[in-house]
């Protein structure tokens, strides 16, 4: 069972975080005999403290640490933001790991590049990845079952001439599977899973890498920064536990799985006199090329009953707008999602407030709606910072968020409310209300994967470039965010990275 | 521009209704809510008849709105801010016209929001009236909104297919 480990063992990987990256790094890690110590901020809940109220759940899994602009809407619990997570797992495509070269720059200064790697050479990995989140339609699991909300969807799809259409690609158990149920439906998928339908890493991977006895959770330890040794390796991570006082676990090599910000925050905070812009950041590329994605939201009013609170927060995915055609106005693509929200989401997506507001949410029962989702170039004037001056509770720098939507976006998520639009009205929608969705919950890019180190942090299995024993382990390392939700990819490539440095280690490389 | 900072600001607010406000929904909510249904010939006052006007839903009781308000005055004493925000609306509304808001008709009521709405005051309002309101079960019974359903064992047996009007050309 659990082992313990001396802060002073130096023979341990230290992973910080241990959600969909660093839960699925520490797991994969483990169940190849490498010691592993996973550092959470958060603590660990358990099923039965998985109420059906957001408010309460957001109290308890939430991040709520201070942020200037835009935060993200993320966990600090055990399984991080897996736990709020929708679980939509679609892979990307060719063209998208090609950004560069596929798109060109867009006007005002983006920096796509390519991803250093191909699809043939990702597509093992989704295959282990789906198969260990029980994604719906793959690996002979079934499709999921189809929501009201998502029959909607579909009907319309077809309805304007969409092919592409899908119940499938769900991180979610049709049907029970590995020990865990099949979906009740329940609805309250983004304040956690009551049953465990869901993939978390909070009762798959972290549970698994437990049994395996070369791993070791430590929760409310929350990292502060990395040390390194003479040598410009790292050497042990500092760490901030429950009461308040400092740690040292020593360590071989360093994975940072923090959900973007929090990486940031960690690499930057980590300066010394030989690092003095942080870990990494020779190049200056930490916490720059911040994506989040294009995001979209539609919410009708539909002749008829749609009761879209009954069944998963999310069901279903259309294709057909994911490919790169600039006669369209904008490059790149997006895909188009089924989503369901209580009354208070709804209220808050459609903003605004008088009888132009209630005509939605005093027809709560016939409502119908569409998340979407594309890709937006990175720029490196969207970024995370350090505030200067502004301390928080754990007496860290502030981190500051900058976004904005390039015009490319801007372009892409007008034609994607159209698209909506047209579809609800093709069923007899009569009130239609198409917007942004300012969330941040897909998290991309501030310590990227680049063949040439002068393009980003680091390589092609997220090993910095600065520093052999540093490795970025979540969504942070992508080189360009794609259209899809980026999970799937950040858990296929934690897989991959596994392997990487399993087989450095018995190369006696790392 | 204009509008993606109108939604910006929209989305931290509530992201500070969520943390901040949310706190106080335990018995302090019910206990104020019970007090104020038993309270017969209590009229909207002003907060209240602006807390209906945001988010009017026709026939549902007058007193959801009231008791939103008079909880969140209850469960915020201490915080100064919030008391401000209250404060502000108030007598903001009052200089609106020569009458008071409050004995204006309603049409005239609504044009002294609208024209109010990109007063600082108003979004935290507007928010925090949005939070409560929408998580109140009285409202959620007016919408045919049933809440939690993990105890019922979800939907898979209550209605998550069972849409039926949809065409079925293809
Ligand atoms: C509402 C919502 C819906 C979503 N739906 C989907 C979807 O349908 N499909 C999809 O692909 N993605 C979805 N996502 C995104 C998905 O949740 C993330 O992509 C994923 O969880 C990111 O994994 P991660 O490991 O990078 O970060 P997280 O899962 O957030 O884990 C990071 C962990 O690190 C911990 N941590 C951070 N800093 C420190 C520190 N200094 N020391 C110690 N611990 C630290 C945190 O507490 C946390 O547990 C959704 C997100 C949200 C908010
Ligand atoms: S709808 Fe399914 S996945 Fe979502 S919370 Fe309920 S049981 Fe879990």
């Amino acid at each position: 069972m659990a082992r313990q480990y001396e802060l002073n063992d130096a023979s341990v990987v230290v992973v910080i975080g241990s959600g969909a990256g660093g839960g699925t790094l520490s797991n994969e890690l483990a169940q190849k005999g490498i010691d592993v110590v996973c550092l959470e901020a958060g603590s660990r809940l358990t099923l039965a403290d998985v109420v059906n109220h957001p408010p309460t759940m957001d109290a308890r899994m939430g991040w709520h640490d201070k942020r200037i602009g835009m935060a993200p809407w993320i966990c600090k619990t055990v399984g991080g933001t897996t736990m709020r997570w929708s679980g939509a797992t679609p892979r990307f495509q060719e063209h998208e790991l090609k950004a560069l070269t596929t798109y060109g720059q867009f006007d005002g200064g983006t920096t796509l590049i390519d991803w250093p790697m191909t699809l043939d050479e990702l597509a093992p990995y989704y295959d282990k990845a789906e198969d260990k989140m029980g994604v719906s339609g793959t690996h002979g699991i079934p499709p999921s079952a189809e929501t009201n909300n998502y029959k909607v969807l579909a009907a319309g799809g077809k309805r304007i001439g969409y092919k592409e259409i899908t119940s499938s690609r769900m991180a979610i158990n049709p049907q029970a599977r590995n020990g865990r149920p099949g979906c009740q439906q329940i609805s309250f998928c983004n304040s956690g899973c009551a049953i465990g339908a869901k993939w978390s890493t909070l009762y798959t991977e972290i549970p698994a890498a437990e049994l395996t006895a070369h791993f070791e959770l430590r929760t409310q330890s929350m990292a502060v920064k990395i040390n390194h040794d003479d040598s410009g390796r790292v050497s042990g991570v500092v760490y901030r536990d429950a009461d308040g006082t400092l740690h040292e676990q020593k360590a071989r090599a360093v994975a940072v799985a923090g959900n973007v910000v929090e990486t940031t925050r960690i690499l930057l905070n980590s300066n010394s006199s030989r690092f003095p812009d942080g870990l990494g950041n020779s190049t200056g590329h930490v916490g720059r090329n911040y994506t989040r994605h294009m995001f979209g939201a539609a919410i009708a009013k539909m002749p008829k009953p749609v009761n879209y609170h009954r069944g998963a927060r999310q069901t279903g995915i259309i294709f057909d707008e994911q490919y790169h055609d600039p006669e369209r106005g904008f490059a790149g693509g997006y895909e188009l999602q089924s989503i369901a929200l209580d009354p208070w989401g709804t209220s808050s997506s459609i903003g605004g407030w008088g009888p132009d507001h209630t005509v939605f949410t005093d027809n709560y029962t016939h409502l119908a709606g569409i998340f979407i989702t594309g890709e937006d170039p990175p720029e490196s004037v969207n970024r995370i910072s350090l505030h200067a001056t502004e301390r928080d509770e754990n007496d860290l720098p502030v981190p500051v968020i900058e976004y904005r939507d390039h015009p490319n976006s801007l372009a892409m998520r007008e034609h994607s409310l159209k698209q909506s639009r047209a579809l609800f009205e093709s069923l007899g929608a009569t009130h239609f209300w198409g917007g942004d969705a300012p969330v941040g919950c897909h998290n991309m890019g501030v310590a990227r994967m680049s063949a040439n180190p002068r393009d980003g942090v680091a390589n092609r299995w997220g090993q910095a470039h600065d520093i052999d024993n540093l490795f970025i382990s979540d969504g942070s390392a992508f080189p360009t965010s794609a259209a899809g939700n980026p999970t799937l990819t950040i858990v296929a490539l934690a897989i991959r990275q596994a392997d990487h440095i399993a087989e450095r280690m018995t190369q006696k490389t790392l | 521009m204009q509008e993606e900072q109108t939604t910006r600001r929209r989305f931290i607010v509530a992201a500070l209704a969520f943390s901040g406000v949310a706190a106080p929904l335990g018995s302090t909510w019910l206990k104020s809510a019970a007090a104020w249904a038993a309270d017969d010939d209590a009229g909207l006052d002003e907060l209240g008849r602006m807390a209906q006007l945001l988010f009017p839903h026709e026939g549902l009781d007058d007193r959801v709105y009231g008791g939103i308000m008079s909880t969140v005055m209850e469960t915020t004493t201490d915080d100064q801010a919030t008391q401000a925000m209250l404060d502000a609306a108030a007598n903001t509304l009052d200089a609106a016209r020569e009458t008071s808001w409050l004995d204006l008709g309603a049409e005239e009521q609504f044009a002294v929001l609208q024209e109010l709405q990109d007063q600082p005051f108003f979004a935290g309002i507007r928010e925090t009236v949005r939070f409560h309101l929408y998580y109140h079960p009285d409202l959620w019974k007016h919408i045919d909104y049933p809440g939690s359903s993990k105890e019922f064992g979800g939907y898979i047996r209550r209605g998550f297919n069972d849409i039926a009007w949809l065409p079925e050309d293809e």
